[in-house]
This record gives structure tokens, C-alpha cells and sequence, in this order.
């Protein structure tokens, strides 16, 4: 099975191939984007200072040098929908993309991986759609964690659900470290997932958006709240 | 209490609750104190006999009427123009109207969406010449439509200082307000908590519509003053 990250940093798909490149019958691309058409001098500070505040500094270098030599780190230099970009996804070959880029992602992007591309989203699905659904969760008593789906052109509205995990949010007294919890958690989710699907005859739990309501960006007032609720919970559980 | 109870689903839901009521009774304390930031002198003089009903009301104590009643009509139909029923439910006071078993046709998003600004702004001032009708069953879709405008390119054209139609984004406010006293959902809620915090300076154009804006602050009042957000809105 081919596999692409397709991530915004260097530094963002090296973590997510570490996690998954020894999956036997797995082959990894690493396809960085230029997220928000940065210039290239923004662009490769911002890839330097990442790099820094990466894992280990050696092993780093190790795997771009090992990516770089195999052809498989691919530096997109036009924005990921640029029908350049889409080309070159295209010759890949991938049967899967994994999300690891702040972009949306248009049909034909998609399409340029024969089973499409996974999002590990930081909510359960079909419930909570859209942004800061781990607050909302949290806000209306119900369980967090991330749900690892194939998405199509809507926000969060993916038809075959591959995963989902509940990840208690009891231990984090705040908004920011539960939702970079759930962040972290994309790569080893991406491997579980990446398991399911080259299982024969795999079944995917359907994503029936009736079920469930999109969410925006929350207010400063109901991030409080929501700030209070997790504080007045990790005290229970301490 | 054991732990299991205390993070059991009612527990929590418990917790939730007391926490939001407290947060809503301080944002209208404070709007109580502050609503002069967002209505000047100059467009509480503009709103001429209205001003002093808009005044009471923003700084007086709290004052909700229960709208949940709407939730549950076909449709309703008011002799009065749409500003006469916002202002009436602004100030919590009694909308007179008609009930309806033939609503319009369906509005759908899309068609919505494909409107130019001011074909969207007379679509909804007709069609919601009641109010109330944003909260019945059937208008959902498009409750949800103009949701997802202000939450994503209305925040994003005012948050980056862009040109916006003042009147459509407070004909929506006051919709999405008004379908927030109705169904007691929260995303609707939070919505006007979330334009209530922008900046003054993304604000400020609004005062160009003081009818709208004052509309807006008095629904605002209204929704912090409502008890039962958690047990009428999550379930």
C-alpha cells in the first residue's frame, strides 16, 4: 500500500512517517505543501525553526536525508489545489493520504489518492463536526477523543468512518494541553488505522451527518467555561 | 461521592450547567455596565422614542420572555412589520400573531447562498417579517445556513477589517438570536457571545444601523438572562 503525508512542515510528516514507515507491506511519501502561499524565505525559517523544536535533532536529519535520497520527500512548491500540485500527487500513485496540513481539500486532490485521504479529527463523528469540537464535547458532558475517517469536499461530512477512539479529557485542567493531546495523538491513530485497512474485507462505520451538528469557533466567554469545567474535573480525579 | 458519580454524564451535565449560569449572569452584569460602549450617544438619540425603552432595558435587571412555544407552531403570521416584532421581542414584550398550517415555500441554503447581499437581506426581512418563524422545525436548514455565514466569512470579513454589510450581518444577528431563545441551542448562543467580543473596531460600522444593533443587544440580554440552556438545548 502506497501512503502519502501530506503535511504543512518537514518537521510534521517526519513525525507522522516515523510512526508509521515500519508497517510491513507500507510505503511512505512525505508531501509537504505551501500552506498559505508562504514566500520561500518565510517559508524555510519557518521549516528550520520547526526542525529545531522537533525530536531528536540527529535522528531527524537521519530520516530527511533517507526521504530526500529515495525520492519520497516531495517539497510542493505551489499551493496543494494548484493543478501542478495535483499532478504531481497524482504520479505518487497513493492509495491513501494522510492529513497533516492546516489546508481544506478540494474533489480533485482527493481524488488523487485511489481511496482518499484520512483525517484524524479531534472529536467523535457523526456528533461533532467542525471546529473546537473537543471544547463542545466537553461543554456538553459528552466523551472526547478522535475519529479517523476518509473525507470528501464538506467539513467533517466523510461517508466511511475507519476508527473511532474516546480519549478521556479528566486529566487536563485546560483547553489548550487536552486539544494538543488530541493533536498528538494523529500519528499513532494514522498507524491503527493504516492496520484496519490493509485487513481483508474491511467494513466502515458510516458518518451519518443527521446525527450530528457542525460547530464553529468558540466564544472567549464559553472557552472559560469550558476551561472551568476541565480545572473543577482534573480536581475530582486528583 | 464516589468518582464514578461525580464524572458520570448527569454529574457532569450538573457541573456544566452551574458553571454556564454563572458565566451568563456575569457577561449581563457586565453588559448591564458596557452596553453604552456599543451604542453611543448619537445612536441612542437616532432611535428618537425607542431610545428610552432600549435604555431600560440594556441597563435594568434581568428580563427574558419564554419563546419556546414557537418551536412547536407550522407557522406564524403577524399583521406588524418585521421591526415591529423584533423590537417586541427585544424588549420581551407580547407578538401578536396567527398561526399558520401552510408555511411558505422552502427556503433552501443553497438558493440562499446564491443571493447577491441585498437580494439576501429582502429574502430574509420577507420572509421573517414574524421573527419567531427562524425558530420553527422547518427553518433549521436555513437557520443552520446563516449560522455558518456569520461564523465563517462574516467573523472572517470583520476580524480582518474587511467591508461588510452592516444591515445583513444585524439581520442575522437578530435571527440567529432570536432562533437561540426559541430552540435554546447553544451554537446560536455562542454565536452572539462571539460577535459581542470582536474588537470595537470591528464593531464600530454597526453603529450605522442603530434600530438593528440595539435589536441585537437586547436579544443578547434576554439569551444571558434564560435559565435552562443545558437541559432544553444539548439533548
Amino acid at each position: 500500500m502506497r501512503v502519502a503525508v501530506i503535511a504543512g512542515s518537514i518537521s510534521g510528516g517526519i513525525r507522522i512517517a516515523k510512526e508509521i514507515e515500519n508497517l510491513t507491506g507500507l510505503d511512505v511519501f512525505v508531501v509537504v505543501c505551501n500552506v498559505g502561499k508562504r514566500s520561500p524565505l518565510l517559508r524555510w525559517s519557518r521549516e528550520l525553526l520547526l526542525a529545531l523544536k522537533s525530536f531528536e535533532w540527529g535522528t531527524f536529519t537521519a530520516r530527511v536525508y533517507s526521504y530526500s535520497r529515495k525520492r519520497k520527500l516531495i517539497v510542493l512548491p505551489r499551493p496543494l489545489d494548484d493543478a501542478t500540485s495535483i499532478e504531481r500527487l497524482r504520479s505518487l500513485q497513493c492509495d491513501i493520504g494522510l492529513h497533516a496540513a492546516n489546508v481544506i481539500y478540494h474533489d480533485p486532490t482527493i481524488s488523487a489518492f485511489r481511496l482518499g485521504i484520512l483525517n484524524a479529527h479531534i472529536g467523535i463523528l457523526p456528533k461533532y463536526r467542525g471546529r473546537c469540537v473537543a471544547e463542545w464535547s466537553v461543554l456538553q458532558g459528552d466523551p472526547t477523543g478522535v475519529t479517523v475517517f476518509f473525507i470528501d469536499s464538506g467539513i467533517d461530512t466523510g461517508a466511511r468512518i475507519v476508527l473511532r477512539e474516546f480519549i478521556p479529557s479528566n486529566a487536563w485542567n485546560s483547553v489548550r494541553p487536552l486539544k494538543n493531546m488530541l493533536f498528538g495523538c494523529d500519528a499513532r491513530l494514522y498507524r491503527k488505522a493504516l492496520e484496519v485497512l490493509m485487513q481483508p474485507g474491511v467494513r466502515f462505520e458510516g458518518n451519518d451527518v443527521s446525527k450530528g451538528r457542525r460547530y464553529y469557533v468558540m466564544s472567549k466567554m464559553f472557552i472559560r467555561i469550558v476551561d472551568e469545567i476541565l480545572r473543577d474535573r482534573a480536581n475530582l480525579v486528583r | 461521592m464516589d468518582l464514578e458519580t461525580a464524572l458520570s454524564k448527569s454529574a457532569q451535565l450538573h457541573l456544566c450547567d452551574g458553571i454556564l449560569r454563572g458565566a451568563l449572569l456575569r457577561r449581563r452584569a457586565e453588559l448591564r455596565k458596557s452596553w453604552r460602549r456599543f451604542i453611543s450617544s448619537e445612536c441612542l438619540e437616532s432611535l428618537g422614542s425607542l431610545a428610552k425603552g432600549i435604555e431600560s432595558f440594556l441597563s435594568g435587571q434581568d428580563a427574558f420572555r419564554d419563546w419556546q412555544f414557537a418551536a412547536t407552531v407550522t407557522w406564524m403570521n403577524c399583521d406588524a412589520t418585521f421591526l415591529d416584532c423584533v423590537r417586541t421581542i427585544a424588549l420581551a414584550g407580547m407578538v401578536e400573531y396567527q398561526p399558520s398550517d401552510t408555511p411558505p415555500p422552502r427556503l433552501l441554503p443553497l438558493d440562499l447562498s446564491k443571493l447577491s447581499s441585498n437580494e439576501r437581506f429582502e429574502a430574509l426581512y420577507a420572509r421573517y417579517r414574524c421573527p419567531l418563524n427562524m425558530g420553527v422545525a422547518s427553518e433549521s436548514d436555513v437557520a443552520e445556513e446563516l449560522l455558518r455565514q456569520l461564523m465563517v466569512q462574516d467573523r472572517a470579513k470583520l476580524e480582518a477589517g474587511a467591508e461588510f454589510g452592516v444591515d445583513l450581518i444585524l439581520l442575522k444577528l437578530n435571527l440567529i438570536g432570536i432562533r437561540a431563545l426559541i430552540t435554546r441551542d447553544l451554537r446560536f448562543l455562542d454565536a452572539v457571545n462571539y460577535f459581542y467580543e470582536l474588537p470595537q473596531r470591528s464593531l464600530r460600522r454597526m453603529h450605522a444601523n442603530p434600530r438593528f444593533l440595539s435589536f441585537w443587544l437586547c436579544i443578547y440580554a434576554q439569551l444571558l438572562s434564560t435559565p435552562d440552556w443545558q437541559k432544553c438545548g444539548l439533548r
